[in-house]
This record gives C-alpha cells, sequence and structure tokens, in this order.
C-alpha cells in the first residue's frame, strides 16, 4: 500500500506539472482548493488524469471527503485496492 | 463649447441590421456525444465523466460547417484549414447578402468591411473572396481582425463604429464568421480541448452600419463603447499553435474573473456616460457559456430575464464565438420591442484577457 500510495503522488505531481501548470512544489499536507489553487476545472483535470492512470472512477461523493493531496492519495489508494466499493460502480 | 448629452450627439452611427446564419448540418449533443465517445475511450477510462462534462454546458446541439461523419478524415492543418476557407466563404457570402437585404441596401453601398474570426487563416483574407462573390466596389475598404476571439464581435463593432465617426457618410460592414468545429484536435483527449467540443458551434452575423450622414439610415445607434484589458491574463483562453492547428487554452478563471470586475468595467462606463446600469433597458451578453452568464447576472445584478436571449442562443447553437453577440444583437433589433430612448448595453470577454462594452440608444 506504501509503494502504491508513492506511485499515486507522483502521478499527482505529473499532472500538477505537465497538464496544470503548477510551478511549485506538491507535498502531502497541502490543500487542493487554498495551496494548489485548483479550481473546478483543475479539479476535473487531476480526477480525469487519475483514473486514467489507475484505471478506477472517482465520483461526486469522493469530492466531499477530500480535501487535502495526502486526501486525494488515500482514496485513489483504497480504490485501486478495492475498485468494487465506489459508489459509481453500483450503477454499471 | 457645450457638448451634447449622450445619446443625443448627431455624429453617432446606427446598427441598420444584423443577418445571422448556420451551416447546413445540425448535430444533437447526444449524437455529438456518441461521434465522439470512441475517440475518447481510446485514452480515456471513466467515459461517463467525459459526457457529464458535454451535458453541463447546456448546450441542446451545434450547426456544423461539415457533415458529423465528414471530420475524422480531416487530420492536418491544411485539410481543416482549407475546409474552413472553402466553408467561411460560403456562409459569409450568405450572411451578408442576408444583411444588406434587411438594410435595404446593395453590395455597391458598402465602404468598408471589417472581418473578425479565430478559427482560420487566409491570405487573401476572406471579405477579399466575398467581394469577387458579391462585387463591392474596388475603392472598398478592408480590416481583417484575427485573434480577439468571443470578444471580436462587440469589438469589431466598437471600430466599426469609430471608422464611421471619421468617415459619417460611409457604410460599413461587421461581418464575423467563426466554423470553430474546423478547429477541433481530435488527438487533444484533454480536458480542455473536451469542455470546448461540447460548448463552440459554428455561425456567421453580418451586421451593417451607417454614419449618421447617410440618407435613410436607421436604427439603434452606437453612443460609446469602452475597451477593458486585464494585465497578466494570457493563459486564460487562446490557442496554442501546434502542427495540427489550433489547440485550445481554456480555463476556468473566467467565471471569476467577470465576478472580479464586470461589475466596476460596467460602472465606470456608464458613469462616464452619466449612466447607471438600473438606466440599461436591453443587456446583450456574448454566450460565453452557462457559468459566464451566471457570473454576469449575479455581478450585474440583472434580472432573472435579462440574458434571456443569450440563455436560448446558447442552448439552441452552442457559444459561437465572435459571431454569438452579434446573434444575441440581431434578436434584439428584431424582437425586443425597444422603444425610442431605450439604452442597451453589449457585452463580451475574450482572449487578452479582456472585455469590449459598446453603448446602444434607441
Amino acid at each position: 500500500m506504501v509503494e502504491l500510495e508513492k506511485e499515486v503522488l507522483a502521478e499527482i505531481r505529473r499532472i500538477a506539472v505537465e497538464e496544470l501548470e503548477w510551478k511549485g512544489a506538491v507535498e502531502p499536507q497541502q490543500d487542493l482548493l487554498r495551496d494548489l489553487q485548483l479550481d473546478s476545472l483543475g479539479l476535473t483535470v487531476l480526477a480525469v488524469g487519475l483514473e486514467n492512470r489507475f484505471r478506477i472512477r472517482l465520483s461526486e461523493e469522493d469530492a466531499q471527503e477530500v480535501k487535502t493531496v495526502a486526501d486525494l492519495v488515500r482514496l485513489v489508494a483504497n480504490r485501486v485496492a478495492a475498485p468494487s466499493r465506489a459508489p459509481v460502480e453500483a450503477r454499471s | 463649447m457645450h457638448s451634447a448629452p449622450p445619446g443625443h450627439d448627431r455624429s453617432l452611427p446606427y446598427i441598420r441590421a444584423v443577418g445571422r446564419a448556420l451551416p447546413a448540418h445540425y448535430a444533437t449533443q447526444e449524437q455529438l456525444i456518441a461521434a465522439l465517445r470512441e475517440v475518447w475511450a481510446t485514452r480515456h477510462f471513466n467515459l461517463d465523466r467525459l459526457e457529464e462534462l458535454h451535458r453541463n454546458v447546456q448546450v441542446k446541439g451545434r450547426y456544423l460547417a461539415l457533415p458529423v461523419d465528414a471530420y475524422p478524415g480531416l487530420a492536418t492543418f491544411q485539410q481543416r484549414n482549407d475546409a474552413w476557407i472553402r466553408e467561411s466563404t460560403l456562409l459569409g457570402e450568405q450572411v451578408v447578402r442576408q444583411a444588406l437585404e434587411r438594410a435595404e441596401l446593395t453590395a455597391r453601398d458598402v465602404d468598408h468591411v471589417f472581418f473578425v474570426t479565430v478559427t482560420g487563416i487566409a491570405t487573401p483574407s476572406v471579405e477579399a473572396r466575398l467581394a469577387n462573390l458579391l462585387r463591392f466596389r474596388e475603392d472598398f475598404k478592408r480590416t481583417p481582425i484575427f485573434g480577439l476571439g468571443c470578444v471580436a464581435g462587440a469589438a469589431g463593432l466598437a471600430r466599426a463604429a469609430d471608422y464611421l465617426r471619421a468617415f459619417p457618410s460611409h457604410t460599413a460592414l461587421l461581418v464575423s464568421v467563426e466554423l470553430c468545429s474546423l478547429t477541433l484536435q481530435r488527438e487533444d483527449l484533454s480536458i480542455p480541448n473536451i469542455i470546448a467540443s461540447g460548448l463552440f458551434g459554428d455561425g456567421a452575423a453580418c451586421a451593417v452600419l451607417s454614419g449618421a450622414e447617410v440618407p435613410g439610415a436607421k436604427g439603434p445607434r452606437v453612443v460609446a463603447s469602452r475597451s477593458v484589458f486585464y494585465p497578466d491574463t494570457e493563459r486564460i483562453m487562446g490557442w496554442d499553435v501546434v502542427d495540427s492547428g489550433f489547440k485550445v487554452i481554456l480555463s476556468a478563471k473566467v467565471p471569476q474573473l467577470v465576478k472580479d470586475h464586470v461589475r466596476r468595467n460596467v460602472e465606470d462606463f456608464l458613469v462616464e456616460q452619466g449612466l447607471r446600469r438600473s438606466d440599461i433597458r436591453h443587456w446583450v451578453a456574448h454566450t460565453g457559456g452557462p457559468r459566464v452568464l451566471q457570473a454576469f447576472e449575479e455581478a450585474l445584478e440583472l434580472e432573472s430575464s435579462a440574458l434571456s436571449r443569450s440563455w436560448a442562443s446558447l442552448q439552441e447553437v452552442g457559444n459561437l464565438s465572435s459571431s454569438s453577440v452579434l446573434f444575441v444583437l440581431g434578436e434584439t433589433l428584431e424582437q425586443a420591442g425597444a422603444r425610442p430612448g431605450d439604452w442597451g448595453l453589449m457585452l463580451a470577454m475574450g482572449p487578452g484577457f479582456c472585455a469590449e462594452m459598446v453603448l446602444l440608444r434607441w
């Protein structure tokens, strides 16, 4: 799990730099909105990038519990470990 | 020396008519989603999310320069731009003929053509090609304007009005042709491009303006205009020009920029004209997208019906870039039931980032 979380953090850093033109550091304790200054489009780009890389689905409900980079890392790692628990999967 | 109060200056140009034209091929938003889904699946995992992005822009369908199944065959910039030159000339001819007929004028009455677009390039520019089809006089003046994007409908009208103050016996056309579908980069599967492919449509508009000394000219008058430039906002909206054409730059910060600035910009402009926001009876706003229209409504504290023409246009045809605000203007001219003395304000924003306001009086 630790390895997977490192992989997720690395992917978040890659998306921030390559797709969101983010110039600063990306650290686990940072707030996605306040510190990384992500707007709705930025959050969508981040979510889509993680969904594509880890073949998972993230939902609106998921967004409620995610505030920091660390929250997002945990959510993605958990979803990779147990994809059937994703609320959106129930629809398909 | 005394100057006339705003709206009573005898040198003010008239907007005589606004023509609008849409290409022949129509596709509903669901048909477009179905056509794009296969391309999205080559890189994206959660296609439901992308479909939601297309539905969230509240556009029911778009008119397209070509049939939907013709687009995959356009692989290179040259192929897309060749199609753009051919189709924009055809649509431009149609819209100019319609606008001149509505203004009860002929091509021989035209002294100056301002041509605005951001979706293709041509040299000679499209208004020269239109001259060969429509037979403008050999001394007609040409001002092609590329790169203003969505703001060019309002900014082009303002520049045409500036010209007609200097040449009050002249008639000018503002021709806008935007074939956004021909800029689509199928291989660019970035989220901004996917949102753009859900929002932007194709269309053309032509405003006919005459200077104050042209006999028989009538319609609302262009009283004043104001440009506003927002420094250091180059990456908010625009193109990255790449080997395959125009790759869209689109930031979600646009609605926030509107919220932060538009009220002060409008109030400063109106105060200079001796007016208040409550004096404006007809709001002619560019149909940037649902969040931009909401931002206009909130920042300017508008009644729910104030932007109804912009909302309807967005839903029916999508964002037509510079043509959009001219579609709304044309519908306002023909359907708003404006009375003599009514004030109107055209409002558009675009790459720069910048805004343009045009004050009208009936």
